[in-house]
């Protein structure tokens, strides 16, 4: 029985490859670069989108924060009594917490003040409060993420660190456990400690927070709930989930955009090649067609044998690209095109791509790379191979 | 048996310029017959060994080979009418430089898909029938002109066609080298195949082996 797959016709292709070593070479580099800048960009993009989507999926339904000619000043914790007396709140939150600017790294860590006998009004909370032993957030000692255990390390803060409170003096907690919540983007600055430790760091008294978190039973009041609290307390501001959702969703999309017209250029350059490609063929591949033939290769060995060769240079790009692009973005965390993406990294710790597995994304560039070079190479000796050989050698 | 009726050839340069390449060409060739086709270059011989083979189509006419109308038949098969039928030996030999000798001898074969014993046995009888053995390995591009040429011939013969077709096949051989494929020429005929030479080189004229010579002359047979 014959064999389905012509080994010798694949290897006259793997023979032609090579007998134009420098040019498929040149092919291959081209075609590795370009495939692995268009799965990079796609790499990152599902990366930072899955981390957003997880980060405002765990978003309050509505923050009330307080407001003095337009800047935010704490809240009474009072007000919340009042927000808990409306129909459809089922439950209310009074925040503590703040933006603690470390000088030395020039970072800023998220200090979040939990109370362990309290409901958490984040689900990672919980999970750090059932993980963790209390006494590692409270008294004197802390949680912190994983980044900043990193950064405190690099400033020798290995077993403790000071924060310097607003009277000058310093506080000093003990670095209690790290915790490394799912989403790194938004865990990764956290420290978590108690609410009366961040009182005093931030210099905040009992009467005041930083702000309220509202739940509302059925997610559709939102919006009328929000209004009401608006009425009730007019020197506030009121943000609803959405308000979240879209201003998160405006980094991103301004980010994005960025990397659309990295894209476009990586694909613009793609397809300069695929048309320089598909616009002819040398006078040298020209009567190789010609010669074969005329001893009497039909039309489809041709086209075979040319299907095969841009087949093996296509797919070794193509892992190639997909290979390097996978070291760059998840083991060396895509220098420079996460800087494009996380611009604001000088103010927050850094945070690691998480790994997403996504076929999709493979196949999407598979589609846009691999059958359309093959297709830019069989048309041209398509054209040649239908033409009278005679034509061809003459 | 070849025949040739009422072939025309015309080649358009372009919409403006066309070139009566054949004339009303009246031809046959029974099988075993060797045959030159004599005349200056542009005289047409050439043109009757790309219709006979099927590399192209008459403008009018018809070319029967066994029967077969080669010129009605769809690229494909004329392909394969070539593969089965003729061995055709190139004035310039349509080498692969780039190739070694066997790779080139075998390349008609490769669509084939045979065993690789049966390939190499096809190989072996036709590199030492043609005397190129010893150069089996080599790239083609590094060879004399006589060598390349023997792979040429080995080439047209791997797939032991009843046709062999030779398009000015001393043009680029000194005399020593044209005789020794004169020698291959009767070998060839020897085993009983149908040979067509165009040429316009002296040597062959008068050949006792020879069965007919037919001159050509402003795309027409001259008698």
């Amino acid at each position: 029985m014959k064999q389905y797959i012509n080994l010798y016709l694949l290897e006259y292709a793997i023979n032609s490859i090579l007998r134009q070593k420098s040019k498929s070479f040149f092919i291959v580099i081209i075609f590795t670069i370009l495939v692995f800048l268009l799965t990079s960009v796609f790499f990152i993009t599902t990366s930072i989108k899955s981390e957003l989507e997880s980060t405002v999926e765990s978003l309050p339904q509505i923050i009330v924060q307080k407001m003095k000619a337009g800047r935010h000043y704490d809240i009474d914790v009072d007000a919340l009594d009042n927000i808990l007396g409306i129909a459809g709140v089922s439950d209310g939150v009074a925040r503590v917490w703040g933006y603690y600017y470390f000088e030395n790294a020039g970072v800023n860590f998220s200090l979040v003040g939990l109370d362990e006998y309290e409901k958490q009004y984040k689900d990672s909370f919980s999970k750090i409060v059932d993980d963790f032993d209390s006494a590692k957030f409270s008294d004197d000692s802390m949680l912190v993420g994983v980044g900043v255990k990193k950064i405190m390390s690099k400033s020798y803060y290995k077993d403790y660190f000071n924060f310097i409170k607003p009277d000058g003096g310093l506080k000093k907690v003990k670095i209690g456990g790290v915790f490394d919540a799912q989403t790194s983007l938004e865990s990764n600055d956290v420290i978590v400690m108690s609410k009366d430790m961040i009182r005093e760091i931030f210099d905040i008294d009992d009467s005041h927070a930083t702000d309220l978190i509202v739940k509302v039973a059925n997610p559709k009041e939102i919006p009328t709930i929000a209004q009401k609290i608006k009425l009730m307390f007019p020197d506030t501001r009121v943000i609803t989930k959405d308000d979240l959702k879209i201003s998160y969703q405006n980094i991103f999309d301004y980010k994005s955009g960025i990397f659309l017209a990295l894209f476009i250029i990586s694909l613009f350059t793609f397809f300069i090649v695929i048309y320089d490609k598909a616009s002819g063929l040398s006078s040298e591949e020209k009567k190789e067609i010609g010669i074969l033939k005329a001893i009497g290769w039909t039309i489809d060995d041709v086209l075979k044998e040319k299907f095969y060769e841009a087949f093996i240079i296509s797919f070794i790009s193509y892992i190639f690209g997909v290979g390097f692009s996978f070291a760059y973005v998840y083991i060396f965390q895509a220098p420079i095109l996460k800087n494009i993406f996380v611009g604001y990294s000088q103010l927050k710790t850094s945070f690691e791509l998480p790994f997403i597995f996504d076929v999709q994304t493979l196949f999407l560039v598979f589609l846009l790379s691999v059958p359309i070079y093959i297709f830019a190479t069989i048309i041209p000796s398509w054209r040649i191979a239908t033409l009278e050989a005679d034509e061809v050698i003459r | 048996m070849i025949e040739l009726k009422n072939i025309n050839k015309v080649f358009e340069v372009n919409k403006n310029n066309k070139v009566i390449a054949l004339q009303n060409i009246n031809l046959s060739i029974d099988d075993g017959e060797i045959v030159v086709l004599k005349g200056a270059s542009g005289s047409g011989k050439s043109t009757i060994l790309s219709l006979i083979a099927g590399l192209s189509k008459p403008t009018s006419g018809e070319v029967i080979v066994d029967k077969k109308h080669i010129a009605k038949l769809p690229d494909n098969f004329a392909s394969i009418y070539r593969r089965d039928n003729i061995g055709f030996i190139f004035q310039k030999y349509n080498l692969i430089s780039t190739l070694s000798v066997s790779d080139n001898i075998l390349l008609p074969l490769i669509p084939l898909n045979l065993d690789f014993d049966e390939l190499n046995s096809k190989l072996d009888i036709v590199i030492n029938r043609f005397n190129i053995s010893h150069k089996k390995d080599s790239i083609v591009k590094n060879l004399s002109g006589g060598e390349q040429q023997r792979v040429a011939i080995a080439r047209a013969n791997i797939n032991n066609p009843k046709i062999i077709i030779a398009d000015e096949p001393t043009a680029n051989l000194d005399e020593k080298l044209s005789l020794n494929f004169i020698e291959q020429l009767k070998e060839l005929k020897s085993l009983g195949k149908t040979i067509i030479i165009a040429t316009h080189d002296p040597l062959f004229f008068g050949l006792d082996f020879l069965d007919r010579e037919i001159a050509i002359n402003g795309g027409k047979i001259v008698l």
